[in-house]
């Protein structure tokens, strides 16, 4: 048994319970995505995976919307893509710095070409840094709370480390009782930083070998 | 939220056992603030992970305010600001020499806000130590130390027999277990066509086949009284003055849809519900409509009641679902269904307390009846509403719906106090649409408002008279939506911030990056807080843009 849906006039057979970005990706098409990865289960928290569905008068987020049979759907339908950018927009305006070019959140911005100007400009994250860790450095400012880190601590790993913290503008990610990774369960797998979009996470080494764009590397 | 939590708290302790949120709770009450010590020890008793618990004491109000041997709480909701533009926060604040959130350095006296405290009737309210004061006189009497109870709202109901405002009987129940099967029960709620009353309106029969149909023994009755909706005390009356009708309710869905177990989430703001619901599930006990083998049949049905602590999206049903585990209360995207997964993973039907107070008289009387209740409007059944403190007669009153609001404002609620004329109305909510004097005349039911970008919501009617500030009254809004936003999803968490900011600064607002950030909102949400925020917003744009100083 399976389902008939177009993705951009893509027809395609999907298994029942099939996200319309999982059909995406079979039909080769793009959807920018910031909270999702394949390793862990669909969160829905990013809003960026807006896509267009026919009959639907509203857009839709295409990472925990499940196929329907004859279920048309548009990956750049105007209304989608501008709310996607909107969003985008808005992440980007909560960075004390802008994200360096290799990151997920510097393509998906760069792909919907968000970022040269900000609509809303205002508050930042202040500069908060756990570089206590022999491996792991985390940079609170650039946490964009997509939950990434957390889930791979609970889904992949199993390590229970990391949690968000606080709530609305101020939510973050905590590692332990807010000790940093040192003094959590942290094992050290990395997956964390494997995973974080916008090296909020990533290796000491990398901060060190200094890619050029990290706000420790530039000595803040 | 994580499965794999949900199914570490299922594993280590049965339902019964108090949450992480439970003990955090605990520990803040005995020493005023969450130390070390209190986190290891909660995870340690409940088997979450440390960072877990960490988080849990981070999203709460009631476990991030500092307190003091004397805690005051002023309340910062809409039927408050409405009552005084705000002033009785900046006097209070004064008077007690505290900031909002701080403590006195002798850790003697903390002022923290909480929004909102029920007593719209009687405003501005605040909550200090153990006793609410409210009215004209209540920032005076907190400063002079001298708090006294404020009085509790009256009821009336305009219907020939009342249907929510009569004592609950256990009638329906009665009937229900003697006369129908749960199948014809399931379908006698679903032809009522009753819509749900906790804003989203979604037919409850609906919701209920769902869970009936859904695989597994075990499952669960959620009733929602995380009323917090500012200038609502609807279901804060029948928590309190007539709890038999919400627990009836509560076990003729789990006798529908086959649950045994049903939970009520309370808010920490209202005090007296938890003690109200209580005593009245062992009334029933003693009585035999609760327990075993309930009234002689096969059906046994138990409640818990449980406390929330401080946050308004945890009205959200996902949310409520997680503040139940214990756990961060924040919104999940469906599906899966609380229906499918639910508490702790099973089927879960979840209503909000007034929809459940409806179900007796359906039992009882059957769909045709509950539906002629309302003989001018299409809605069915009654509504609760009430009104705020601006009101000469601001109380809950039981009414058919189909009447127009002015009626319900003019001749129902006796018009405004001291002469005063209405302005505008806020009706169910913080996120309901704003109707101006103009528009009195549209009628109260679900698709009039709707047509007005209204809804009927909660069903609180909020009266703002003509000194109202409507740029005020926009931060104001605002403020709320920002401090309450979970922070899951991005549109929200940052969209309401920069929203707010863009009024609450000394400078024009640009319309049209505003209704740009309004459309993101409204569009991209995971949840009615976010998506719904906009309405009033948009309301004061098309209704009274003069006075909003926009470029």
């Amino acid at each position: 048994m399976s389902d008939t849906v177009r993705i951009d006039g893509v027809q395609l057979e999907v298994a029942p319970g099939t996200t319309i970005l999982e059909a995406a990706k079979l039909a080769g098409r793009w959807v920018p995505t910031l909270c999702f990865d394949e390793r862990q289960a669909p969160f829905g928290a990013c809003r960026v995976c807006m896509v267009g569905v026919e009959g639907s008068a509203n857009p839709l987020p295409a990472c925990t919307t499940v196929c329907r049979d004859g279920m048309n759907v548009s990956t750049e339908d105007p209304t989608a893509r501008r709310v996607a950018g909107a969003v985008v927009e808005l992440v980007l305006s909560e960075l004390p710095a802008a994200p360096a070019p290799h990151t997920e959140l510097a393509q998906v911005a760069q792909r919907l070409q968000v970022g040269a100007e900000l609509r809303w400009p205002g508050a930042v994250h202040a500069v908060d840094h756990d570089l206590e860790h022999p491996y792991l450095a985390f940079q609170h400012e650039l946490c964009i709370s997509c939950g990434r880190c957390v889930r791979a601590c609970d889904e992949v790993q199993g390590a229970f480390a990391l949690t968000a913290v606080g709530r609305g503008f101020d939510a973050n990610v905590a590692a332990g009782l807010d000790g940093g990774f040192l003094h959590s369960s942290c094992v050290s797998c990395g997956a964390c930083a494997d995973t974080c979009p916008t090296d909020a996470i990533t290796e000491q080494l990398l901060l060190v070998g200094g890619n050029g764009n990290s706000a420790v590397a530039a000595g803040v | 939220m994580s499965r794999n939590l949900v199914e570490l708290i299922r594993r280590h302790d049965g339902i019964a056992a108090p949450t992480a949120l439970d003990l955090l709770k605990e520990s803040v009450a005995a020493r005023g603030e969450l130390t070390e010590e209190d986190l290891q020890r909660t995870a340690a008793v409940t088997g979450l992970p440390e960072a877990t618990v960490y988080g849990i004491s981070t999203f709460y109000d009631d476990l991030r305010a500092p307190r003091g041997e004397r805690h005051v709480r002023v309340c910062t909701g809409t039927a408050c600001f409405a009552a005084t533009g705000g002033s009785h926060v900046q006097a209070l604040s004064e008077g007690l020499g505290l900031d909002l959130g701080s403590v006195r350095d002798d850790g003697s006296v903390s002022l923290a806000e909480t929004v909102c405290l029920g007593f719209c009737h009687s405003s501005p309210a605040v909550f200090d130590g153990e006793v609410i004061v409210a009215g004209p006189g209540a920032v005076a009497q907190v400063l002079s130390d001298s708090p006294t109870p404020a009085p509790q709202p009256q009821w009336h109901s305009l219907l020939p027999e009342p249907v929510l405002t009569r004592p609950g009987d256990w009638s329906g129940l009665r009937r229900a277990l003697s006369e129908l099967d749960p199948q014809q029960l399931l379908e006698l709620v679903v032809s009522a066509e009753i819509r749900g009353r906790g804003g989203a309106g979604f037919p409850a029969g609906v919701k209920w086949r769902f869970v009936r149909a859904a695989a597994g023994d075990e499952k669960y009755v959620v009733a929602n009284g995380d009323e917090g909706d500012p200038g609502s005390y609807i279901d804060k009356y029948l928590m309190e003055q007539n709890p038999e009708l919400v627990l009836e309710g509560m076990a003729l869905a789990g006798l529908a849809v086959g649950a045994a177990h049903g939970f009520i989430l309370v808010r920490s703001e209202y005090p007296e519900s938890k003690p109200s619901l209580d005593a009245a599930i062992e009334r029933a006990r003693q009585a035999g409509f609760l327990g075993e083998r309930i009234l002689g049949s096969d059906f046994s049905f138990e409640i818990t009641v449980v406390e929330g602590a401080g946050s308004y999206v945890v009205g959200e049903e996902t949310a409520l679902l997680a503040c139940l585990e214990g756990l961060r209360g924040t919104v999940s995207a469906r599906p899966p269904f609380p229906a499918e997964r639910g508490l702790y993973g099973r089927p879960t039907v979840v209503n909000n307390v007034e929809t459940l107070a409806n179900v007796p008289f359906i039992a009882a009387r059957g769909a045709e009846a509950y539906q002629a209740l309302s003989p001018n409007s299409a809605s069915s059944g009654s509504k609760l509403v009430c009104f705020n403190e601006r009101f000469n007669q601001p109380t809950v009153v039981e009414v058919p719906f189909g009447m127009s609001v002015r009626e319900l404002c003019e001749n129902v609620a006796g018009g405004l106090r001291d002469g005063g004329r209405i302005k505008a109305v806020q009706i169910g909510g913080p996120l309901g649409g704003i109707l101006p004097a103009a528009r009195l005349d549209t009628a109260f039911d679900f698709d009039a408002l709707a047509a007005e970008g209204c809804m009927v919501g909660h069903g609180s009617i909020l009266a703002f008279d003509e000194l109202t500030d409507m740029r005020a009254l926009a931060v104001h809004l605002l403020r709320f939506g920002a401090h309450e936003s979970c922070g899951k999803c991005f549109p929200c968490r940052i969209g309401l911030r920069r929203a707010h900011d863009m009024f609450a600064a000394d400078a024009p607002v640009d319309r049209a990056r505003f209704e740009q950030l309004l459309e993101t909102l409204e569009l991209g949400s995971l949840c009615a807080h976010g998506s719904g925020m906009p309405a009033p917003l948009r309301s004061l744009l098309r209704h009274f843009p003069q006075e909003l100083s926009l470029a």
